[in-house]
């Protein structure tokens, strides 16, 4: 069943009562395809060797193209379109369909192609390709059901996918230890963000609840932004809320102190850095910024309100530190990874403004971002295969070997420095243009806005400098003869090389396509036209002038600069993020120390008493909880025979003797008279097939303790006082609940109604044809309804029985296997 | 496992009586007898499939009890592994019948479990025989019952 919401589109000239809504099968498709893509990845290994990364990059194509699809039907195909999931709990899976949403997914699917080829190249006799591919592809479905759910339950559920295949890749090289690290600290660090991001997204759902219809639904959610801030601040939760997604988008997007996670996942293989480490995944956090900006922004404009406060200031702090930390870089592709934080830290910082200038400046630098960077990651990968190193120090003077590679990374580098007219350079206009309005409007502390931004943009300068370098000047002796790169590596470079051309040649093309669509996405109430401006002197314009100017003069002293960075981080360890980090793990180990043997005790009997007390607690509790009054029996002696008494008082006298039993063997016995008192009580209230089972039973169970029994020692030792009344509280704790689950479940007796529709169900009717469907047929109706009319509930038990041999095999076969810690 | 050389004289003494034995002897197949028949009574008078596994099993605890584990592996000269992986496969093999007979019903057009009963009129000695289904389900649920409590049993009796 296909439900959809209207969803009212910024900008829209469409009439209100059109139902604007994506196509179903093509949205889910483009999610879907490429988990069928990774879970053929390993046949098409088998068969086409290391040729599958062109399987993979079809598979990526395919999606492209859908994309390009969805993108096609202009206004008509935005909105939210959804597939009923768990309809008991209100569950959907949603899908939306957006500008922001199209752009993240033409990233995904369009560097995916790029990458698929390049790896074909690239992961030439490498371990893992079936792996390698399989999780690639995975991913690139997880980053695709990121960009287009429409719920945020969903958004987190491909969120988290992302961190995983994340961490499988940068965990590629299994037996590397720094890369298994490295892994580790990819996944503590975004998963427990996006631990802190659920959370968030709970605490927006039950607002959305408290003043109105709860839901997860992003469009909805958006489309009630007044009410649901409102409740927010009411209930105080706004800011809480606010930073608690903040949290989750800071940690994915490695924004201060967070960062550290992202030069270490260089140790994943270099498609993968260039695809996940720069282009797509650590975007999904921007893209949430984004996607919120116009639930958490208000309309009219304070233009420092908590949203700035928090985002702008984080991501103009990410952007000078990660550019200062780029800059004392040794390794180019951990300069690279520095800068990416550094560039995100600029569309965070973009999309926390509350001037339009910001939204624009994010929404544009998420596409010149990825098209400058992916082509960067490539070159580095190219230099590293070709030339054998990764060293800063060691590279120079490349393009004699590979000069189609020195162009690439030229115009990619002169796009990232921000020089004019390259598309970096209008993406950070929009940056200097919000943070200049915004100190305008404001006054006062609001300058350091500004400042900052001009601060991190000439370290930006100065490391994109560095890296052109490496292809310029004389090259040393010592590097040798460098390869030229083979040709499915340097196609997708050039085809990114060639992307950050196009945009540079016609910005207002790619503006009016796929920029402006996403810009409007982020910004909340109608969107304003989006345009480029024509290169005119103002405040932007000089911000760019100082920044192009001081950073050419630093870049002078690059060395020096370099070293001295590198000392005072030697010097003052504490300055870096990574020994709060190292710190936080080495407690782990010391807390489950101390931890363990506390709760695991290695006794049976600590666990028994755990586990039993806190089943009878719970239930007692919950019978509290929900008031249930305690039924008095009224009728105690209507229908007790003299036999009966009998019966009942030596079952008494027997659970009375078992406390004072002199030997296990004796306790034991006397439980079994207990027992079998109890079915001769079934016989005498006619109930025959209960006698026989508990009969049967008994004597097993008295024959299994016997067995045990002479294993255990005889004597335990006179109990202390203490554990004596531990251990009778607990008796009669486990006791009472019992007690009160019989009475509190017997005394609800649906006055006959049942037991009559069983007992004439269960026997044969009077007439009946050859054949009876509808009937127990059978005289025995106990039976009849553990095998026909409860069959299910039979079935469910013997599965438990079966279980429960199997837990035995394994628990003592791995015992005698020595394969307990 | 024991080899023949290095039995005790009496293979299966193990200290019962003379008296015991010789009970277990005539007991064990009456209450196997009367295991089955409580399964194939069940559907009309007391009895059942769980009943007659736990009783089933019973019979064999009485075997390993005043015999010993070694007599049953001796007679169906098997190692006792491979005894627990008969019983494993019993209580598998259970299962599969119960969902089975579970299944065939929704081949038929029918629900999942459900069950019918048959009339088969015309035989010589019972004239009308009543079949229901729902023996197949209770041979299930008595194969897996006897085949995961005897390897509970064995299991624990080997230690």
């Amino acid at each position: 069943m296909v439900l959809s919401w209207l969803s009212k589109t910024p900008k829209s000239d469409l009439p209100l009562d059109v139902l604007v809504t994506p196509p179903l099968v093509t949205t889910l498709a483009v999610v879907l395809l490429p988990f069928a893509g990774a879970v053929l990845a390993p046949f098409a290994v088998r068969f086409a060797g290391e040729r599958a990364g062109y399987y993979a990059a079809a598979v990526a194509l395919v999606c492209l193209a859908l994309v390009a699809r969805l993108a096609s039907f202009g206004e008509a195909g935005r909105g939210t379109v959804a597939v009923e999931w768990l309809p008991s709990l209100d569950v959907v899976l949603a899908l939306h369909v957006d500008g922001l949403a199209l752009l993240i997914a033409f990233l995904a699917s369009g560097v995916g192609v790029l990458v698929f080829t390049y790896s074909a190249g690239y992961m030439h006799d490498e371990p893992g390709l079936a792996k390698y591919y399989a999780t690639l592809l995975a991913f690139m479905g997880s980053m695709l059901g990121v960009a287009l759910a429409g719920d945020l339950i969903a958004l987190f559920v491909f969120w988290e996918l992302t961190s995983v295949s994340s961490f499988l890749l940068i965990g590629h090289y299994t037996d590397t230890a720094s890369s298994v690290s490295a892994a580790r600290k990819s996944l503590v660090i975004t998963v427990a963000g996006g631990l802190f991001m659920l959370v968030g997204f709970l605490l927006l759902g039950w607002t959305a609840g408290v003043s109105g219809e709860q839901t997860y639904v992003i469009s909805a959610l958006v489309e009630r932004a007044p009410e649901i801030r409102e409740a927010l601040d009411g209930a105080g939760l706004f800011l809480p809320t606010l930073a608690l997604v903040a949290v989750g988008a800071a940690t994915k997007s490695a924004q201060v102190p967070a960062h550290i996670w992202l030069p270490d996942a260089m140790e994943a293989p270099t498609p993968v850095s260039a695809f996940l480490h720069s282009a797509t995944m650590v975007k999904a956090g921007v893209y949430l910024v984004g996607r919120l900006r116009p639930l958490f922004l208000p309309e009219s404009l304070p233009h420092v309100g908590n949203w700035t406060l928090l985002l702008a200031a984080l991501g103009l702090l990410t952007m000078s530190v990660t550019a200062i930390l780029a800059v004392q870089a040794v390794d180019i592709k951990e300069l690279l990874a520095y800068s990416t934080a550094s560039h995100l830290g600029l569309i965070v910082a973009g999309f926390g403004f509350a001037e339009a200038a910001g939204a624009e400046a994010g929404a544009f630098h998420v596409l010149n971002h990825a098209a400058f960077k992916a082509a960067l990651f490539l070159v580095a990968g190219i230099v590293a295969h070709e030339a054998g190193t990764r060293r800063i120090e060691n590279l120079r003077g490349l393009r004699h070997d590979m000069p189609v590679t020195a162009a690439v990374a030229t115009v990619a580098c002169l796009s990232m420095a921000g020089i004019p007219p390259f598309s970096g350079f209008y993406s950070k206009e929009f940056l200097f243009d919000a943070a200049y309005e915004t100190a305008h409007a404001v006054g006062g502390a609001a300058w350091m806005f500004p400042a900052v931004a001009v601060f991190g943009s000439v370290f930006t300068f100065v490391y994109s400098a560095k890296f052109a370098m490496l292809f310029w000047g004389k090259k040393p002796d010592a590097l040798g003869h460098v390869h030229r790169p083979p040709l499915a590596m340097l196609a997708p470079a050039v085809a990114l090389g060639g992307l950050v051309l196009a945009i540079t040649a016609a910005p207002q093309a790619f503006v009016d396509a796929i920029v402006g669509p996403a810009y409007s996405a982020t910004v909340p109430g109608d969107a304003h036209g989006f345009s480029i401006p024509a290169l005119k002197l103002s405040p932007p314009l000089v911000m760019s002038a100082v920044t192009v100017g001081t950073g050419a003069v630093v870049y002078q002293a690059y060395d020096r600069l370099h070293d001295g960075l590198r000392e005072v981080l030697t010097a003052q360890p504490r300055l870096r993020a990574n020994i709060w980090y190292d710190g936080a793990m080495a407690t782990l180990p010391w807390l489950s120390r101390w931890v363990t043997p506390a709760v695991q005790t290695g006794l049976l009997r600590s666990y028994a008493a755990s586990v039993v007390g806190a089943t009878a607690v719970l239930a007692l509790l919950g019978y509290a909880a929900a008031g249930v009054a305690l039924p008095v029996p009224t009728s105690v002696g209507a229908g007790l025979t003299g036999a009966m008494a009998v019966v009942v008082v030596v079952a008494v006298v027997a659970a009375v003797g078992v406390l004072d039993a002199p030997s296990h063997v004796a306790g034991v016995l006397t439980l079994s008279v207990l027992g079998s008192m109890l079915a001769i009580l079934y016989v005498l209230v006619d109930a025959p097939d209960l006698a026989l089972t508990q009969l049967v039973v008994e004597t097993l169970v008295l024959v299994l303790f016997l067995l045990v029994l002479h294993r255990l020692p005889a004597f335990y030792g006179d109990a202390d006082r203490g554990r004596v009344v531990r251990d009778g509280a607990l008796a009669v704790v486990v006791g009472a609940a019992v007690s009160v689950t019989v009475l509190v479940s017997t005394a609800a007796s649906p006055n006959g109604a049942l037991a009559r529709y069983l007992s004439e169900r269960a026997g044969l009717p009077t007439d009946h044809g050859s054949v009876l469907v509808d009937w127990g047929g059978g005289g025995n109706a106990v039976n009849v309804i553990l095998v026909d009319f409860r069959g299910i509930d039979t079935l469910g038990e013997i599965s438990v029985v079966a279980m429960a041999a199997l837990a035995v095999l394994t628990l003592i076969r791995m015992r005698d296997r020595g394969e307990t810690p | 496992m024991s080899s023949p050389e290095d039995r005790p004289r009496s293979p299966y003494d193990r200290r019962t009586t003379v008296i015991a034995r010789t009970v277990t002897r005539l007991v064990v197949p009456i209450t196997l007898m009367t295991a089955v028949a409580l399964l194939l009574q069940g559907h009309n008078l007391p009895g059942g499939g769980f009943i007659g596994g736990v009783l089933t099993v019973a019979a064999f605890v009485l075997v390993y009890v005043i015999f010993g584990v070694e007599y049953l592996v001796d007679t169906v000269n098997a190692s006792g592994d491979r005894l627990v992986g008969a019983y494993r496969a019993l209580f598998a093999f259970g299962l599969a019948v119960a969902l089975v007979s579970g299944l065939v019903p929704m081949v038929l057009g029918g629900e999942f479990l459900t069950q019918a009963v048959f009339f088969i009129h015309d035989l010589p000695l019972y004239s009308e025989l009543e079949v229901a289904t729902a023996l197949a389900f209770d041979l299930g649920v008595y194969l897996t019952v006897v085949g995961a409590l005897l390897v509970i049993i064995a299991e624990v009796g080997y230690e």
